[in-house]
C-alpha cells in the first residue's frame, strides 16, 4: 500500500495554510490544541490563538460569540469531549444561531483504542447529524484531510470533521476534486457496492482488492461528506450494481449506514449491509484486535461482504 | 457621556413603564407568557438601551455596536418590549406574540427580529458567548461593549462558571454581567432551591470585579454601569436586586408569575396597576 501519513499532524498542516489565507481564522483550544497538531499554528499565528483549559462546554459557546463578530474559530479535541459533552451548546449555539464554527474530533471511532470507551466516539456522526445546517466531513486519507480542512475553512457555517489518529495511508490523487457533499468513485464493478467513510475507508479498499482476486468486481464509494449526502452517487450505484454495503467505523446506527438507508429505503429499496459496532461500549485493546471484533479488517470485510452477494 | 439629569432619569422610568405595558401586552395576545423575569429586568432594559448600549435600529449589523446578551431567554418579552421601542421592528409585531410562526418566539431567536444577538433559551450558555463576542471585539480593537442579563436561579448551569473563569483568564474588560437577583425560580426561593450565596464573593473568586445594585434604581443602575470597567483588566459583575413582576401588585415576588396564564380578573389588575404607574411617571 501508499504512503502512509499521521492525520492530525496532516490537519494541523492544512490549518495554518488555511490560517496563512484567511487572517479570520482562530483556534481555541481546551487543553488539546498540541494534542489535536495545532502546534504549528499556535507558533504561527499566537495572537490568533486561545487557551481555555478543559472547558468542552463552554468554549462552544465562546467559538460561537466569536464567530459573531466574523471570526472563523476551530475547535480541536478529542472527539466525545467536543460533540457528546457539549453536544447542547453544539445544537444551539452553531447549529440554531448558525455560527461560523469549525468542530473537529480527533482520534475518533476507535483510535483511541487502549483508553477505552470514555475516549471513544462511536456515535459522534449520530448525534451532530441530527442538528439542521451542520456539515459533517469524514475524510478517509491525508489528500481529503487537508481537502476538507481548507474547505471547512471557506465554507460559511457550522462544519463537524471527524479524524482518526494512527498513520493513514494516501488512498486519492494530490489533484482530487474535493467538494463538500459530493462523494468520489474509486474503483468501479458491477458486483455490488462498497462505500466507506473516515478511517476504516482504507479497509473497504483492502476488501474490495481481495474480492476482486477472487473474480468479485465492486465498485468502491468514498463518501468524505456524511451530511449533505450526496444523494446521486449513492442512488447510482443502488441502481447500477444493486447491492450496497456501508463500512464506517462508528456505530450501525446513526451514521453513514443510516444515512444511505434512510435514503435508499425511501427512494431505491436496496439490499443492504451496515458494517460497524453494533449496539455496544467497543471495549478496550491494540486498536487493529478492537477492529478485528467488530469486522472491521480488511478481510474480514471481504468476507462479509461475499457471503452478503451470495444471497 | 453627558451628564445624567433628573430629566434622564425621568425618561429611563417612562421608558421602563412603556417595557412592563408592552410585556403585559404580549402575554395578552399569546394567553401565557413568563411575566416575573421580564419585569424584574424592565429597568436594566431601560438604562441599556435609552442610555448607555451604543446601537443603530436603522443597522442592526452594525460591527461597532455593543451587544446585550439576554442568558435567561426566557425573560425575551421585555428584550422584544425594548427593542420595539427603540425602532427595531414595528410594535404592531408584538401583537403576535403566541401565534403559528410568530417572530417572537417564546425564547429569542436572533435570526427572526433585527437586534436580537444570541438565540438562547436553554441556561446557561449567554456567558460563554458574550465572551467570545468580547474577545472577537477586543482582537478588532473595537471598544464596543458586551452586556449580558443573567437570571440568579440560573447561575447553577456549571457552564456559567467555566465562561466565567475563561472571561477573568482572558481579561475581557469589555464584559459586563447583571445577575438579575429576582430570588425566585420556578420551584421556589432561589436560596432554598440552589443557593449560589453568598454570590459577590464567588464571582469575585472568579476575578471579576463586583458592585451590587437595586435593580429598580434607575439612577444608580446607570451610574454604575458607566463605570465599568470597575477595574482595568477584569471582567464587570453587577449584582442586581430585583423585584419578581415587579410593578404589577397582584404578582410581585410570587412563584406563579414565573409564567402567567391569563385570568380576566389578574389582567384587569395588571392594566390597573400599569396605568397607576404611567400617571406617575408621566408618560
Amino acid at each position: 500500500m501508499s504512503v502512509k501519513k499521521p492525520p492530525i499532524k496532516v490537519f494541523g498542516e492544512a490549518l495554518v495554510e488555511a490560517g496563512a489565507r484567511n487572517p479570520n481564522i482562530v483556534v481555541l483550544s481546551a487543553d488539546s490544541s498540541s494534542g489535536s497538531g495545532l502546534g504549528p499554528f499556535k507558533e504561527k499565528f499566537p495572537e490568533r490563538h486561545f487557551e481555555f483549559g478543559i472547558m468542552e462546554q463552554g468554549i462552544i459557546g465562546y467559538a460561537s460569540g466569536l464567530a459573531t463578530t466574523g471570526k472563523i474559530p476551530f475547535v480541536a479535541a478529542i472527539g466525545p469531549f467536543v460533540t457528546a459533552r457539549p453536544f447542547e451548546m453544539f445544537r444551539n449555539d452553531l447549529g440554531y444561531m448558525r455560527q461560523n464554527v469549525k468542530v473537529v474530533g480527533r482520534c475518533a471511532g476507535m483510535t483511541y483504542s487502549t483508553f477505552g470507551p470514555t475516549h471513544q466516539s462511536l456515535e459522534d456522526v449520530a448525534i451532530v447529524r441530527t442538528i439542521p445546517g451542520v456539515v459533517v466531513l469524514s475524510p478517509g486519507d491525508p489528500v481529503t484531510i487537508t481537502k476538507a480542512t481548507l474547505a471547512a475553512a471557506e465554507h460559511r457555517g457550522p462544519v463537524y470533521m471527524r479524524i482518526g489518529s494512527p498513520d493513514m495511508p494516501v488512498l486519492h490523487p494530490e489533484d482530487l476534486d474535493f467538494r463538500i457533499g459530493r462523494g468520489v468513485e474509486m474503483l468501479d464493478g458491477p458486483d455490488g457496492t462498497i462505500i466507506g467513510t473516515g478511517m476504516v475507508l482504507h479497509r473497504a479498499r483492502e476488501a474490495v482488492e481481495i474480492l476482486a482476486k477472487q473474480g468479485i468486481k465492486l465498485r468502491l464509494i468514498d463518501i468524505h461528506t456524511i451530511k449533505p449526502l450526496d444523494r446521486e452517487i449513492v442512488l447510482k450505484a443502488a441502481r447500477e450494481t444493486g447491492r450496497i454495503v456501508t463500512v464506517e467505523e462508528h456505530y450501525t446506527f446513526g451514521g453513514l449506514g443510516s444515512a444511505v438507508a434512510e435514503l435508499l429505503a425511501t427512494e431505491h429499496p436496496t439490499p443492504m449491509k451496515i458494517l460497524g459496532v453494533n449496539d455496544q461500549f467497543a471495549g478496550n485493546g491494540p486498536y487493529e484486535e478492537l477492529l478485528g471484533l467488530y469486522g472491521l479488517l480488511g478481510h474480514q470485510i471481504a468476507e462479509t461482504v461475499r457471503d452478503f452477494l451470495k444471497h | 457621556m453627558s451628564p445624567f439629569t433628573a430629566e434622564d432619569e425621568r425618561y429611563l422610568e417612562r421608558m421602563a413603564v412603556r417595557i412592563r405595558k408592552s410585556v403585559v401586552r404580549q402575554i395578552k395576545a399569546g394567553k401565557a407568557g413568563h411575566l416575573g423575569g421580564a419585569l424584574s429586568i424592565a429597568d436594566i432594559l431601560s438604562c441599556l438601551y435609552f442610555r448607555i448600549s451604543k446601537v443603530d435600529p436603522a443597522n442592526p449589523g452594525w460591527r461597532e455596536r455593543d451587544r446585550v446578551v439576554l442568558s435567561a431567554g426566557h425573560k425575551c418579552l421585555a428584550l422584544y418590549a425594548v427593542l420595539a421601542e427603540k425602532g427595531f421592528f414595528d410594535a404592531n409585531i408584538l401583537d403576535s406574540f403566541g401565534s403559528l410562526g410568530s417572530r417572537l418566539p417564546g425564547h429569542p431567536d436572533m435570526h427572526k427580529l433585527p437586534g436580537v444577538e444570541t438565540s438562547t433559551g436553554a441556561l446557561g450558555h449567554g456567558l460563554s458567548i458574550a465572551g467570545g463576542m468580547a474577545l472577537g471585539l477586543r482582537m478588532d480593537g473595537l471598544g464596543a461593549k458586551v452586556y449580558v442579563i443573567m437570571g440568579d436561579g440560573e447561575l447553577a448551569e456549571g457552564s456559567n462558571w467555566e465562561a466565567a473563569a475563561a472571561a477573568s483568564h482572558h481579561r475581557l474588560d469589555n464584559l459586563v454581567v447583571f445577575v438579575d437577583r429576582n430570588g425566585f425560580q420556578i420551584c421556589g426561593k432561589t436560596v432554598e432551591v440552589m443557593s449560589y450565596e453568598p454570590l459577590a464573593r464567588r464571582w469575585e473568586a472568579f476575578g471579576w470585579s463586583v458592585r451590587e445594585i437595586n435593580g429598580h434604581d434607575i439612577r444608580q443602575t446607570v451610574e454604575t454601569v458607566s463605570s465599568v470597567p470597575f477595574e482595568p483588566g477584569r471582567p464587570s459583575l453587577i449584582i442586581a436586586n430585583t423585584v419578581k413582576a415587579k410593578g404589577l401588585g397582584f404578582a410581585e415576588n410570587t412563584l406563579s408569575s414565573h409564567y402567567w396564564r391569563v385570568t380576566a380578573e389578574e389582567m384587569a389588575l395588571a392594566e390597573k396597576d400599569l396605568a397607576e404607574m404611567e400617571r406617575r411617571v408621566g408618560a
